[in-house]
């Protein structure tokens, strides 16, 4: 038995090595929050880092060193970027363009039937009813005005996330494991196994997470734009990427990322901005819907097997908060960290409960 | 002599490094210099006081502990026992170069069989399940000599448990049935 003294050591030290690895976590935390772009920067990092890890890890095994085995996929990712977007940014720039002369032309139609709706509403329920267009056409003005002021920033930060994620993702999968056996040489005795099982169980979880919302949104993404061009809606691309992107939200993403395109849809058949479009409401729901229903039905229980639920009131909450601090960016990347989040509370409680049981 | 515990392969050490712990270790026995290494890179140094737990009876085991410097005793409690002073029972004391807790390399969730508590200043040297399976990914021939050497280890302990379950068996029927008294006399 350890005596009065021992016992004494034993637990400053506890407290010690303990309040050294918290504080280490929680100072990367805080600059990782606090210096901009870094925290966009470090969530694409990780999710490069786990989506190459496993090819890496491969490579490795079949004899080749560490290094090598890192830079090979790195190149590879770089050179197939580097086709997609020479192949893909012109069409981007110039429908992104495009869009962006159109837009004003959508908003006065959107305006327009907004009003036209209003009307309607009013003739049915009184004058005083609802004043939608009033309030929709400030609130259109001052988005476009934010959106135009805050662009050049955008750009420069998407810059810096652009150079310094995969400068993050190669010291990831270089140093990673040198980093995490380093804090958790720091952890006390007592909690040394529970700590390397946990750290091994999120790890693992995660990389299943990740890896199966960037297919399932890839999947998402493609049937999307393989939809809209073959019914020869315009902004294909566009929308399909923003459809890809705004999938990986839960619950609402989906709704979101078809909105843009029911917008358009909309406006188009309403005051025939593009003539040749005999396209609908009805059409672009169906691509839509049948992205959803092929994401459903086949992609989430076969591929997404490993994937966080979250609670739609959580997921909702978490969103807010992501977009109240970084907008769309913020709404996207909320929900890894907040799965992450989760995953690590709920395993850390079902590891306390069984370890000492 | 306590087959679960007592390290059957233990041999003289000749250096106290890391390394030199591993080397000796019958499951790394089969691993080049340059697996080796790699090992040395993989597994985790561990310090302990006289008296601290390496880790007590009932807890969850990820994996196993090899002795660099120091002593290491292991004990089970029987908390069933009435009387305090025999609810724990010593099972043996390991020394530099023994290892134990290999049996939670494999067996997922498994619970600690005994507890293991250091009797002096001691160093050990981790391996556990996380490592043995990036091992397995990251180097997997390294991988396979190593989990066939755990599977040869495991396949001699149980061995060497069933011969004293045969021999406690046979006692415990001679102590029921006593040999017949001869009535030469």
């Amino acid at each position: 038995m350890p005596t009065r003294k021992l016992e004494e050591q034993l637990r400053r030290e506890w407290w010690l090595k303990l309040t050294a690895v918290l504080g280490v976590m929680i100072v990367a935390i805080v600059l990782v929050f606090w210096i901009d772009n870094l925290l966009m920067s470090f969530v694409l990092a990780f999710v490069t880092n786990y989506l190459l890890a496993p090819i890496v890890s491969r490579l490795e095994g079949a004899g080749v060193p560490r290094g090598l085995a890192i830079t090979i996929p790195f190149l590879g990712a770089g050179v197939l970027v580097g086709i997609g977007v020479s192949l893909i940014l012109p069409a981007i720039i110039a429908q992104t363009e495009l869009l962006e002369g159109q837009i004003p032309q959508y908003q006065t139609e959107l305006m327009a039937l907004m009003q036209r709706t209003e009307l309607r509403l009013q003739t049915l329920l009184g004058p005083n009813a609802v004043h939608l267009s009033q309030r929709a056409n400030e609130w259109i003005f001052l988005k476009t005005t934010e959106l135009s002021a805050t662009l050049p920033s955008a750009i420069s930060g998407s810059l810096t996330v652009l150079v310094l994620t995969p400068f993050l993702a190669y010291f990831m999968l270089q140093d990673g494991r040198r980093i995490t056996r380093g804090i958790l040489s720091m952890v006390p005795n007592s909690l040394f196994e529970l700590a390397i099982n946990l750290h091994h169980q999120i790890n693992d979880q995660m990389g299943g997470f990740i890896r199966a919302r960037f297919i399932e949104a890839a999947i998402v993404g493609l049937v999307v734009w393989a939809g809209l061009a073959i019914i020869g809606f315009p902004f294909a691309l566009v929308l399909a990427i923003f459809a890809a992107v705004t999938n990986l939200i839960p619950y609402i993403g989906p709704i979101i990322g078809a909105v843009p395109a029911v917008i358009i849809a909309l406006v188009s058949t309403e005051g025939q901005v593009y003539e040749p479009m005999s396209v609908n409401l009805f059409v672009i729901t169906s691509v839509y819907f049948v992205a959803q229903l092929i994401d459903v039905v086949f992609i989430i229980p076969f591929v997404v097997a490993k994937i966080v639920n979250l609670h739609p009131v959580t997921v909702l909450l978490v969103i807010i908060i992501g977009a109240q601090f970084m907008g769309i960016l913020g709404m996207v990347i909320s929900i890894p960290i907040a799965s992450a989040a989760k995953l690590t509370i709920t395993a850390l409680y079902n590891h306390l409960l069984d370890f000492r049981a | 002599m306590n087959t679960l515990w007592e390290n059957i392969f233990r041999k003289p050490k000749k250096e106290d490094d890391i390394r030199t712990v591993l080397k000796e270790n019958p499951l790394f026995r089969d691993l080049s210099v340059r697996e080796l290494k790699f090992l040395e890179d993989i597994v985790h140094v561990r310090r302990y006081h006289a008296g601290e737990a390496v880790f007590r009876q009932g807890e969850v085991g990820v994996g196993m502990y090899m002795i660099v410097t120091g002593r290491v005793e292991i004990f089970i409690s029987t908390p069933d026992v009435v009387d305090e002073a025999f609810r724990e029972i010593y099972i043996t004391q390991l020394t530099g170069s023994d290892f134990f807790g290999e049996l939670s390399l494999v067996e997922e969730n498994s619970r600690r069989t005994a507890s293991a508590v250091a009797r002096e200043e001691t160093v050990l040297v981790g391996f556990f399940r996380p490592d043995l399976t990036e091992i397995l990914e990251r180097s997997p021939n390294a991988g396979i000599k190593i989990v066939f050497r755990l599977a040869e280890v495991l396949g001699r302990r149980l061995k060497e448990t069933t011969d004293k379950v045969s021999e406690l068996r046979k006692s415990l029927k001679e102590m029921r049935e006593p040999p017949p008294v001869s009535d030469a006399n």
